[in-house]
């Protein structure tokens, strides 16, 4: 086990699909500090989905390494995934099950139960304005508060690193504001976020530190206001992230 | 453990919640056990029972047109129609009526048919008693075919228009045997005389004595039900292979499926959870129909299920063939991308392997190289084990080869379904 202030470490990471030889991922280094909120910005296409599922153990690299917390999935991938909160941009959830039924689910997935568990879903609920409605099926929620009972069900064992894959597209302002506002707080606790968005705003405000991806390269790393007022002619993030990665129309 | 239980009972609750698609999988194969039990009872029925209509045209008017008259209408298979509307028909209308599909069959005696046996008897006493000159005996030695002609309907089966021919056939052969014997006794007379001629009798020296061959005491009587229970069940219970692939494909569309490939625990917990649902389905599918069969079908007109005194063998090929079920149910989800290809693969291929099994058409009756293919289907080992218990009275030791095979194509489809998941990581 490596003892560093790195809890995510991409070693000369590299991805082919099967039958394509361009690399969705091409020999990629990152440290990801513990405690960071770190933003992996790009376009479609640009490799974002490969790393994320790679560092969700989903499947491995062509070539190069992979460690999270110091281990690695080939030795110790029930431990990586004991410590590892996932939060898909689908709503990963059963629509015919209530909120409880279904946290309560994932919860003893993760080793949760009892009166532990119990609470742990009264806390997250009340935390998240959901308490009311923790016994009404999710298929009769609102798009915010599937988002919300979405982002639970990957936060509710208390993870060293919470993935969120775009956690606040298609929701109104005030849900995404409750979302965020606690993700910051979850952070603060010593939770390290990794986090994916094609809003740069939000990114901008968000992340304290930030790559930009791009056709499987990291093309530009650091702290997001670093960023735009080293290269002193952006205002933004967007605009920074348009410059570098160009204005062409994306495809998947 | 935990994590087993909780997501044996997340399914539970998942297939409760749908009541629309928990009525479709208890109802669906209750209608297609009964539907197809009372169609295919009529195969199983005595054409007595059937008692098909059929036309005579006797032009004959002598002892074969009698003989075939007498003899159709004493068999009482059929119902035999001579007149419409009080006139007799003739062959042209006989021809008529069966192209249309009113009857099935028409018999058409020609005239001088018995004139025509008794030539062709008398031309063989001739023959015998060539050297002895005997008065009386015709000097006959010219030999006559003669034409009865038989109108099928073609949508008629060929086991129904056999069963005719070989009566007719038994008809004619019966009279040629009596005309032969009683022309024979008479030229005996004239050879011999004071020898009075002998009357013809049957002896009926051999009987047939029917018995269903069984590995034990008790016979059961086969019958449509018997027949059609354990296979239409056989049939019915695979068919639980479309939800349960129906329910990985949607697991997988919805991103639960991801978010669980992301959480601890084995892609191989997560399948024994939905097996051990969608077993305890099967089973009580499989329950339900036996009820059918026990309860149901008496009141309909058809006969009572006997289940037989072996319970545990029962038990035991039921779960072999959920398992065998459900394991193919899991391989087709975890391969199949989109539920059109899950829901058109798993029909058309249980449709195939019910094929081969016999559930239509036995297996005996299929060409060679079918029979050879029949061997390698799970609904064929199913059907087996099932017609072991219900039409052979055969207890557990009988079932296991069959049991086995099925748990067997359990463990490959499953092992199938392990290694296509594998695969999937390193693509």
């Amino acid at each position: 086990m490596q003892e560093n202030q790195h809890i995510i470490e991409l070693k000369y990471l590299t991805k082919y699909y099967k039958g394509s030889n361009v690399p969705a991922i091409d020999n990629i280094n990152l440290n990801i500090d513990k405690g960071e909120i770190y933003g992996l910005l790009g376009p479609n296409g640009a490799g974002k989905t490969t790393t994320i599922s790679i560092l969700c153990g989903l499947f491995g690299p062509t070539s190069g390494n992979v460690f999270i917390d110091g281990m690695e999935f080939q030795h110790s991938a029930e431990k990586i995934k004991s410590i590892i909160g996932v939060v898909p941009q689908e709503i990963a959830l059963y629509p015919s099950l209530t909120a409880r039924e279904n946290l309560t689910f994932f919860g003893h997935l993760y080793g949760l139960k009892g009166k532990h568990l119990k609470s742990r879903i009264n806390e997250c609920l009340e935390l998240f304005g959901l308490e009311k409605n923790a016994n009404r099926r999710i298929k009769t929620f609102s798009g915010g508060m599937k988002r919300r009972i979405n982002l639970i069900a990957g936060i509710l064992h208390k993870p060293k690193i919470i993935y969120l894959d775009e956690p606040t597209v298609g929701i109104d302002v005030q849900s995404r504001k409750v979302i965020l506002e606690h993700l910051k707080n979850i952070n603060k606790e010593g939770t390290t976020i990794i986090y994916t968005s094609h809003y740069m705003e939000e990114a901008e405000n968000f992340c304290s530190k930030v790559a930009i991806i791009d056709k499987g390269n990291i093309l530009t790393e650091g702290k997001p206001k670093e960023l735009i007022d080293g290269k002193g002619e952006y205002t933004d993030l967007e605009s920074l992230f348009l410059n570098i990665t160009g204005r062409a129309l994306r495809d998947e | 453990m935990l994590r087993l239980l909780s997501s044996i009972y997340k399914e539970l609750l998942v297939l409760i919640r749908d009541r629309a698609g928990l009525a479709i999988l208890f109802i669906m194969p209750l209608v297609l056990i009964l539907i197809m039990t009372v169609i295919q009872d009529a195969t199983f029925r005595t054409v007595k029972e059937v008692n098909i209509s059929m036309i005579l045209v006797n032009n004959d008017k002598d002892s074969l047109g009698e003989a075939i008259s007498k003899g159709l209408y004493a068999s009482e298979f059929f119902q035999i129609v001579e007149e419409i509307n009080g006139e007799n028909i003739d062959e042209e209308t006989a021809k008529e009526l069966i192209a249309r599909g009113d009857y099935k069959i028409g018999i058409i005696i020609p005239e001088r048919a018995t004139e025509a046996i008794r030539g062709n008897v008398n031309a063989l006493i001739n023959k015998s008693f060539k050297s002895f000159n005997i008065p009386g005996v015709k000097k006959r030695t010219k030999k006559s075919t003669i034409d009865v002609t038989i109108y099928i309907d073609p949508a008629t089966s060929n086991s129904f228009k056999n069963m005719v021919m070989s009566s007719l056939k038994e008809f004619t052969s019966q009279l040629e045997i009596e005309m032969f014997f009683k022309n024979f006794s008479e030229a005996m007379a004239q050879l011999m005389p004071g020898q009075k001629p002998i009357k013809f009798e049957s002896f009926e020296t051999i009987r047939y004595k029917e018995v269903y061959a069984s590995t034990t005491e008790n016979e059961i009587l086969p019958n449509s039900v018997q027949h059609n229970v354990p296979a239409w069940t056989m049939f019915a219970m695979f068919f639980i292979v479309l939800p349960l692939a129906g329910n990985i494909i949607k697991e997988r569309d919805d991103g639960s499926a991801f978010r669980l490939k992301t959480m601890p625990g084995s892609f191989v917990m997560i399948m024994f959870s939905k097996i051990f649902v969608f077993l305890g389905v099967a089973f009580l599918q499989f329950i339900l129909m036996l009820m059918v069969g026990v309860y149901i079908m008496p009141a309909l007109g058809l006969p009572q299920l006997e289940i037989g005194p072996h319970k545990i063998a029962l038990g035991v090929m039921a779960l072999s063939s959920g398992l065998a079920a459900t394991g193919y149910g899991v391989a087709i989800g975890t391969i199949a991308t989109t539920h059109e290809q899950a829901a058109t693969f798993g029909a058309v291929s249980i449709i195939i392997f019910a094929a081969l099994g016999g559930i239509w058409v036995p297996v005996y009756v299929m060409p060679h190289t079918i029979r050879i293919i029949s061997q390698f289907s799970p609904l064929h080992w199913g059907l087996n084990g099932f017609y072991d218990i219900f039409l052979r009275g055969g207890d557990l030791m009988v079932v296991l080869a069959e049991a086995g095979k099925l748990l067997t194509f359990f463990v490959i489809m499953l092992g199938v379904a392990i290694v296509y998941n594998n695969y999937n990581k390193t693509k």
